[in-house]
């Protein structure tokens, strides 16, 4: 087997058109992997200045009153993840800064998407794009004729004789053409390693080692199944025709098919509905009673009880500080109702596109790459919920100052001191684990070895049917 | 020796080989004449173990102990020996002579080669600019440096100059005269009498004559041939 095998890596090195091929996507990788690295290093340097300017201002700031501290907010900038040279995922459309502020939640602004040129508006050239579109494309090119090439020039009756077995020159051929694509992930993957050793840690490297087996697997399972074609055809043409058609469906069609279908199965609220229906449940109440002047009228009396006090201004404490977080509570869930409706949906549709792999290997693998890449919709989303949660425990940290740290009701000239500003700790992301997030990934996971089982077992059952003549 | 015992083998409704019985003791070369379709092919794929026969039995021994041969003792050269055209007359030598599992030196390789009439100037050159005859020394050293008790050869002279038909032919001869078994399908008629020391003419799957071919002269075979053909 090894002889074969070695004997296919002299042919691909020998053969020019293979070996210029394999030059331009070495090349490619290169430069786009570096070109990624050296975007992503802008981008995170601009985001390190920015946030480090913010905090500057919020830690000069005056003495002044914590709600206005509240209104002038801060901000949590997304972290840009070093694999997001690799796989920028939904990075680019979702926006990178989101205002954090009181009484407001506020939408993620200033996507990569919006403030670039026409020209990089749909993305930009990384490396994914190679893996999952040029590579396969090479792969199935390279695997489409490699059986049939030696049946019909009778070369493999001479291997046969020669003691080899079909099985073996089959399976020989799969291994030296997957080992390409190894080549040039590996390449990308020793690219980012060179580039971005001073940033690397254990969590890194893992996800970039399970980003490549992915795509390692997936490579696997098309020339599995292009092989397999052209026995099952005994045609090389008919073999990549089919496999053409296969592979458009997968990379153009079904995803589009499958993303219109859940937009349908699972609709999301648009934009207007979604932000009418939270203000009206913030003035009406959560379900429709309860209104705020009701819930005012209630949180003073119970302040007022529980100081033991008739009137506001006899109360030790400020109330509108008190007022400020109840409302501000009430909006968190607000916020938590409708977020997390949101939230759900999303994953629902999230869920749907993952069963989605069972009958199209790319989304699994498309997903996983985002994933691993820490650039998809589940990052995204945990960014949001670790930006909200701060921002609930810097307002309430503000209006808590403003409440309990001296000022009285009806004291609206108090200040809170530089020192209190600067003791309020800044939001830093947590990037989550790619082990905690591990169940995320098991539908994509398992539609990717499901279709490694089947198109390995399409190929030995091809194989072992396969004649010499 | 080769024998052939009661073959029968059909292609959906057409009869390839029919009853078809045959021996080819080592030391013999024996000839398979016939027409297009007569089933000479057929025979040499039943033998190689690429087709199985319908009914009738295929046996290989070796004449010494009356052991079966097995693959590995078995050399082929197909009509048109299709080599990889990247590597060298003696790259793909070596390759082949790897896969059955024999390791040769390269001056041992390019002997074999010598000895198949390839010029020492076209051993390392590549495959891709070499002529049909020179890819069939090169299938004929494959098989040779296998040492193989059996050979069998699916027109091996097609393509070949004169002197490199007359070449192979002796060649042949001195295979045989070393015991091994070979057996060769030609339209050559001048080639298979003048190589062979047996000739078996089929006629549509049926093995209708054979012949000692010291006991003919090329004309008299063309005539014993033709003759079978025209009914």
């Amino acid at each position: 087997m090894i002889h074969i095998f070695v004997n296919e890596w002299r042919g691909f090195i020998r053969n020019r058109v293979i070996r210029y091929l394999s030059l331009f996507f070495l090349f490619s990788l290169f430069s786009v992997s570096w070109l990624g690295i050296v975007q992503n290093n802008k981008q995170m340097d601009a985001q390190k200045h920015a946030h480090e300017h913010i905090r500057a201002q919020w830690d000069a700031m005056e003495p002044s009153n914590p709600h206005r501290a509240a209104h002038f907010g801060s901000y949590a900038f997304k972290p840009i993840s070093i694999l997001n040279s690799i796989d920028e995922g939904i990075n680019a459309v979702t926006g990178n800064v989101l205002r954090l502020e009181g009484h407001t939640q506020n939408e993620i602004v200033y996507s990569e998407a919006s403030q670039s040129l026409s020209m990089s508006k749909f993305g930009k050239v990384k490396p994914s794009l190679l893996f999952q579109f040029l590579i396969p494309l090479f792969l199935i090119f390279l695997s489409f004729n490699t059986y049939i090439s030696e049946r019909e020039s009778s070369r493999l009756r001479l291997l046969v004789i020669q003691g080899a077995t079909i099985p073996r020159v089959i399976f020989a051929k799969v291994m030296s053409i997957w080992s390409i694509g190894c080549v040039l992930l590996l390449l990308t993957t020793c690219v980012q390693l060179m580039f971005n050793y001073q940033n690397l840690d254990r969590e890194i490297l893992s996800r970039l080692f399970l980003l490549i087996s992915c795509y390692g697997l997936y490579y696997l399972v098309l020339i599995n199944l292009t092989i397999s074609l052209s026995l099952w055809f005994k045609n090389a043409t008919a073999s990549l025709s089919v496999m053409t058609v296969i592979w458009v469906s997968w990379t153009i069609f079904l995803p589009k098919i499958t993303g219109n279908a859940v937009e349908q199965l699972i609709p999301l609220p648009n934009r207007i509905e979604f932000q009418a229906s939270m203000t009206a449940d913030r003035e009406k109440g959560l379900d429709g009673h309860n209104p705020s002047d009701e819930r005012k009228k209630k949180l003073e009396e119970e302040t007022l009880k529980k100081y033991n006090v008739e009137e506001l201004t006899d109360l030790p404490i400020n109330f509108a500080g008190i007022v400020m977080q109840a409302d501000e509570e009430y909006g968190n869930k607000v916020w938590d109702k409708h977020f997390g409706a949101l939230y759900q949906q999303l994953g629902r549709q999230k869920n749907i596109i993952q069963y989605g792999g069972l009958i199209n290997p790319f989304s699994a693998t498309h997903s996983l790459s985002m994933g691993t890449a820490g650039t998809d919709m589940f990052h995204h989303l945990e960014f949001l919920r670790q930006a909200e949660r701060y921002r609930r425990v810097f307002i309430k940290t503000l209006n808590d100052e403003y409440a309990f740290g001296g000022a009285k009701t009806g004291e609206r000239g108090w200040k809170a001191d530089t020192e209190f500003f600067q003791s309020v700790k800044d939001f830093t992301y947590q990037q989550p684990k790619i082990s905690n997030l591990a169940s995320k990934y098991i539908l994509d996971f398992l539609a990717l070895l499901f279709w490694f089982a089947v198109s390995s077992l399409s190929l030995h059952i091809s194989s072992k049917k396969a004649s010499v003549l | 020796m080769i024998t052939l015992d009661s073959i029968h083998k059909s292609f959906r409704n057409h009869t390839a080989l029919e009853n078809l019985c045959l021996k080819v003791a080592s030391g013999d070369i024996y000839g398979l004449l016939g027409a297009n379709g007569a089933g000479k092919s057929t025979t040499l794929n039943l033998v190689l173990g690429f087709l199985q026969a319908d009914s009738g039995t295929i046996h290989m021994t070796h004449p010494e102990h009356d052991s079966t041969i097995t693959s590995n003792e078995i050399g082929y050269i197909p009509e048109n020996v299709q080599l990889y055209p990247y590597l060298s007359g003696l790259e793909n030598l070596e390759y082949f002579c790897t896969l059955a599992g024999r390791t040769y030196s390269q001056i041992e390789l390019s002997n074999f080669l010598t000895t198949c009439g390839l010029q020492r100037e076209a051993h390392e050159q590549r495959t891709s600019e070499y002529s049909k005859g020179m890819r069939q020394k090169v299938g004929i050293a494959i098989a040779m440096a296998k040492q193989a008790k059996v050979y069998l050869l699916d027109e091996p002279a097609s393509g070949l100059d004169p002197l490199a038909s007359n070449e192979l032919s002796t060649l042949l001869k001195n295979l045989a005269a070393d015991g091994a078994a070979i057996l060769m399908a030609s339209h050559d008629l001048f080639r298979v009498r003048e190589t062979c020391t047996r000739i078996g003419i089929l006629k549509r799957g049926r093995l209708v004559k054979e012949i000692l071919s010291n006991d003919v002269t090329s004309k008299e075979l063309e005539d014993i041939y033709l003759n079978f053909m025209k009914d």
